[in-house]
């Protein structure tokens, strides 16, 4: 399984759809040996019935034989909802390495999209942003949502500046019904901004997902020597020498997560570092665990 | 301070090279681009600078390195006064012939003297003798009175002195010799001395050459007996074809005049003539018939009166009166053409002393083949055994045969006296015969110093019928077209073979019908015989041979040469052993060879030593300055200061050594820095 949730692999195959069967299928196949998930219409538990409660959920074969009335419940007996914010801005086409963020990010939503869609029958939608809102694909389950949400991605390409807060209002006003909201961003904005806008999401009883992407060389800069850096979203320069590298930068990038990854629990919000290089198959596996949670 | 190379100067375009590495390139770094800058802090600008200082030493050692692997090419030099004892003077005296004219060997024997005896008493000194052969006649040293010494016996000769031995020598000479050269030359500097290719003159560079004239650089009229034209040997005096001496006079640098030119037998004068002679030009002259006595005559065309140099009014030759020499010709008996064709080409010859015998193969078992000049087996492969050995021995002895293929030889594979067997007969009838291809007129049986067209005459002859035979350890002198060897000629003993690997009857080819055949014949008539090897007239300085090659060594017999003073010359080990002798005197020469056949040649000097014309005082002055790559203001001629050039490249280098080992430490510990920061 490991083989096909290669990031470097999957950068190779051009369709988001084939990356996303790969990536589901492969991860699928590998929860059959697993005894913590189930699926809905699968049988929970018996319950004694109570007044009001539905006949039509009475095991009659259990009254004909005991003569007691229980209701037969089955996990996940209701859709889910997903929605995936997914920043588009400048800073996202980094790379060191294929694939870069951006690639990376429309896996992770593609797999997200496919495994909701396919196994779960829940509800999907996408909102591509950076200072603006790009792209917004309403969550539906009607029949081609799939397709739109992978042509959505496919447009999705980086540019602009990332802004949270204006996307989490068209997000507010659109929403009617609670789900899971995935974020999937490099985050490169003060973690009290992000986590301020975010938060509001979860007090409308939203599970919130924060998928942090970074590369590799993000974590672990190499530089051989003195060098003059841009930056992709605001094109300032700036003179660098390896020395900063090894102290400062490592030092304020650590405390950035940290700040961000304290914040986002203290606010109830589900955070996670992702590194390009890692296999996809740990957000679907948050994914999974959170929409259980939720039943 | 100067530079022998400057041009390499070219190449300081390449110190660009460090400075875009060090410099420019800095300056032009590409930008990174990063997600954001919010993590990154400015580089601290006094650690950059450091890491420049840093870079600025190894840019800094670059830019040396390549400058002075840049100056060592362009060749550095130092230009010191040469002190006297630092040269080795050189000083080098024309013996040739031309300098017995007027008091020119004096002259230039005092002013040697004097140049020996004003150099510096520690200078070193050598002697060289220039004339037919250069002769260094002292090692260096500064003992003058050694020097003074090896001068005086030097004595003036007949050979021709060349400017080109000259340059050879001294090349020499540098080669073994580390310090410069002075060379002092005291010669007539005739124009007729220096090569026809200049290059051949021009001294090393470290030889500094001063002229010392004796000839007054003015031309001084001289008459010359130019060149003789006369028969080696003669049958006949009466017949005018043969017996008929022509002389060409030649005058350099004269007015018109009136000359009597004599023919002198043994001493005596046969015949005079008085020509006319143009100015500067030459008149020929003919002494016909004039009577000789049998055996050796010495001769002489002599031009009465005097002029500068009367030793070159004289050419002398030696005319050997004989019987006709018979030739012994031996046939198949069944072939009658072959005679018949030899003989009628033998009688068309030039000289014409010749009777031919004939005989018939089985016939010769007591014919003694010694008492023939030559022999000519013609086609005759069944010899009687007696006579096939006297063969044997009659060519050993310095005999010569002539050995032709017909139609019979392929009965019988056997040769007579030719070490190989026939291998297999060409038949060319079918296609009309075969050309002759490759012929070498330099052999003397087809010699021709000009081939004329149709390749030498031989172009109409057909090969129909050839044999061919091993041609190993044989001389192919002639080949067919497709390569099969025609002509072979073998040394064995003291004598000749010569194997015509067709026949001479009209059927296996047609070259007696061809006028080349006669030619043929007379060219292998006078090789085989020897004829104009025992007589006739030869140059200064040339070689004859005593004794063949093929003996090796095994022969004991005695040689003897007579000089013209009537001097043995050999001693009696050098009379056992030397092959060759060189003829150093003009005169005439007796020599007894190995082959007991006896030799007398009339000696004379080169003619090019008869052109007194001084070379022109531009050409000197180029001569003098041919070996220097600095032009300067008359040197050589008129000497000036002299100095040495000290070349500064080897220290250049020693020190780019240093810098790049430099380099290369230090670059090495920057890329441990860098390491040890990632």
């Amino acid at each position: 399984m490991e083989r096909f949730l290669d990031p470097a692999i999957l950068a190779s195959i051009s369709s988001l759809d084939l990356v996303a069967r790969t990536v589901v299928d492969g991860f699928v196949s590998g929860l059959h040996r697993s005894p913590d998930f189930g699926f809905s219409q699968e049988f929970a538990e018996y319950r004694a019935y109570s007044p009001g409660d539905d006949l039509r959920h009475v095991d009659w074969n259990l009254f004909a034989r005991t003569e007691r009335l229980y209701l037969k419940r089955y996990q996940g007996e209701t859709n889910g909802q997903l929605v995936i914010l997914l920043d588009a801005s400048n800073s996202m086409q980094f790379t060191s390495r294929r694939p870069s963020k951006a690639d990376y990010a429309r896996y992770i939503a593609a797999s997200l999209f496919y495994l909701a869609i396919r196994n779960q029958h829940d509800s999907a939608g996408l909102i591509v942003f950076d200072s603006e809102v790009r792209n917004y694909i309403q969550p539906s389950t009607r029949s081609g949502q799939l397709r739109r949400l992978f042509a959505a991605l496919e447009q999705a390409e980086p540019r602009e500046r990332t802004d949270f807060s204006k996307p989490l209002e068209h997000f507010r006003a659109q929403l009617h019904r609670r789900g899971i909201v995935i974020v999937i961003s490099d985050f490169y904005e003060s973690p009290e901004v992000i986590v301020h806008a975010l938060e509001s999401l979860r007090f409308k009883g939203n599970d919130v997902v924060l998928f942090h992407v970074l590369d590799p060389h993000e974590l672990q800069p190499v530089m051989k020597g003195p060098a003059i850096l841009v930056d992709l979203e605001s094109e300032q320069t700036m003179e660098v020498v390896p020395e900063s590298i090894n102290s400062s930068y490592r030092y304020k990038l650590q405390a950035h997560i940290d700040d961000l990854r304290s914040r986002a629990l203290a606010a109830r919000l589900e955070y996670q570092l992702i590194s390009t290089d890692q296999p996809l198959d740990s957000m679907l596996r948050d994914y999974l665990s959170l929409r259980k949670a939720g039943a | 301070m100067g530079f022998l190379y400057p041009w390499f100067f070219v190449g300081l375009v390449g110190l660009g090279i460090p400075i875009f590495v060090h410099l420019l390139r800095k300056h032009t770094t590409i930008p990174q681009p990063v997600s954001s800058l919010m993590f990154f802090e400015h580089g601290i600008q006094s650690s950059t600078r450091h890491r420049r200082l840093k870079h600025f030493l190894l840019f800094a050692l670059r830019f040396l390195l390549l400058l002075l692997v840049i100056l060592a090419f362009a060749d550095p030099f130092l230009r010191r006064s040469a002190s006297p004892k630092d040269s080795l003077l050189l000083v080098v005296v024309d013996k040739s012939f031309s300098m017995q004219a007027g008091s020119r060997f004096t002259d230039a024997k005092r002013e040697a003297l004097e140049t020996l005896q004003n150099k510096p008493r520690s200078q070193p000194a050598k002697i060289i003798a220039l004339g037919g052969h250069s002769e260094l006649l002292t090692p260096p040293t500064s003992d003058t009175a050694e020097l003074i010494a090896a001068l005086n016996t030097i004595h003036v000769e007949d050979s021709y002195a060349s400017f080109a031995d000259l340059s050879r020598s001294v090349h020499a000479l540098s080669d073994s010799s580390s310090g410069a050269i002075e060379l002092h030359l005291f010669s007539d500097v005739q124009r007729t001395a220096m090569p026809d290719n200049f290059a051949e003159a021009v001294l090393p560079d470290k030889v500094r050459l001063t002229i010392h004239s004796v000839s007054g650089h003015s031309p001084s009229p001289n008459w010359t007996v130019e060149s003789t034209d006369a028969p080696a040997e003669v049958a006949d005096p009466a017949n005018q074809s043969v017996s008929h001496v022509k002389a060409v006079i030649r005058g350099f640098a004269t007015a018109s005049a009136e000359k009597t030119v004599a023919l002198l037998v043994n001493g005596k004068t046969a015949v005079t003539r008085t020509i006319t002679i143009p100015p500067g030009g030459s008149s020929s002259v003919e002494f016909a018939p004039f009577h000789v006595s049998y055996g050796f005559n010495h001769c002489e065309v002599r031009i009465e009166g005097s002029d500068s140099l009367p030793a070159d009014d004289v050419a002398r030759f030696v005319i050997r009166r004989i019987d006709p020499q018979r030739i012994l010709f031996v046939h198949s008996p069944t072939d009658q053409r072959s005679p018949l064709y030899f003989e009628t080409a033998l009688n068309a010859t030039k000289s014409g002393s010749y009777v031919l015998q004939s005989a018939a193969a089985d016939q010769t078992t007591s014919i003694d083949p010694t008492k023939f000049a030559f022999v000519v087996l013609s086609d005759s492969t069944s010899l009687p055994s007696t006579f096939e050995h006297a063969l044997e021995q009659f060519v050993s002895n310095g005999g010569g045969v002539l050995i032709t293929l017909g139609l019979d030889a392929e009965r019988r594979k056997h040769i007579p006296l030719w070490p190989g067997l026939l291998q297999q007969v060409h038949d060319y009838s079918a296609q009309g015969g075969e050309d002759v291809g490759q012929i070498d007129f330099t052999f003397p049986a087809v010699e021709q110093n000009k081939p004329s067209r149709g390749n030498g005459g031989w172009a109409g002859t057909k090969i129909s019928y050839v044999a061919s035979v091993d041609p190993s350890g044989a001389r192919v002198v002639a080949k067919l077209s497709d390569g099969i060897p025609l002509l072979l000629a073998k040394q064995i003993g003291n004598g000749h073979l010569l194997l015509f690997s067709s026949g001479l009857d009209n059927i296996t080819n047609n070259l007696p019908l061809q006028p080349v055949f006669v030619h043929f014949i007379d060219k292998t008539s006078e090789y085989l015989s020897d004829t104009g090897q025992l007589s006739g007239s030869r140059i200064v300085d040339s070689f004859v041979q005593l004794r063949s090659p093929a003996a090796n060594g095994r022969e004991v017999s005695r040689v003897e040469v007579v000089d013209p003073q009537g001097r043995r010359p050999l001693s009696l080990t050098e009379g056992r052993t030397v092959q060759t002798f060189r003829l150093a005197q003009a005169g005439f020469y007796k020599i007894h060879p190995a082959n007991g056949r006896e030799a007398q040649f009339g000696v004379n000097p080169d003619r090019r030593e008869s052109d007194l014309t001084p070379m022109s005082p531009e050409m000197e002055s180029l001569w003098a300055r041919s070996n220097d790559s600095h032009p300067g203001p008359q040197r050589g001629v008129t000497p000036a200061a002299r100095y040495r050039n000290v070349d500064l490249w080897w220290y250049i280098m020693l020190l780019a050594f240093v810098v790049a080992v430099a380099e290369i430490l230090l670059s090495n510990a920057y890329l441990s820095t860098q390491r040890e920061e990632i």
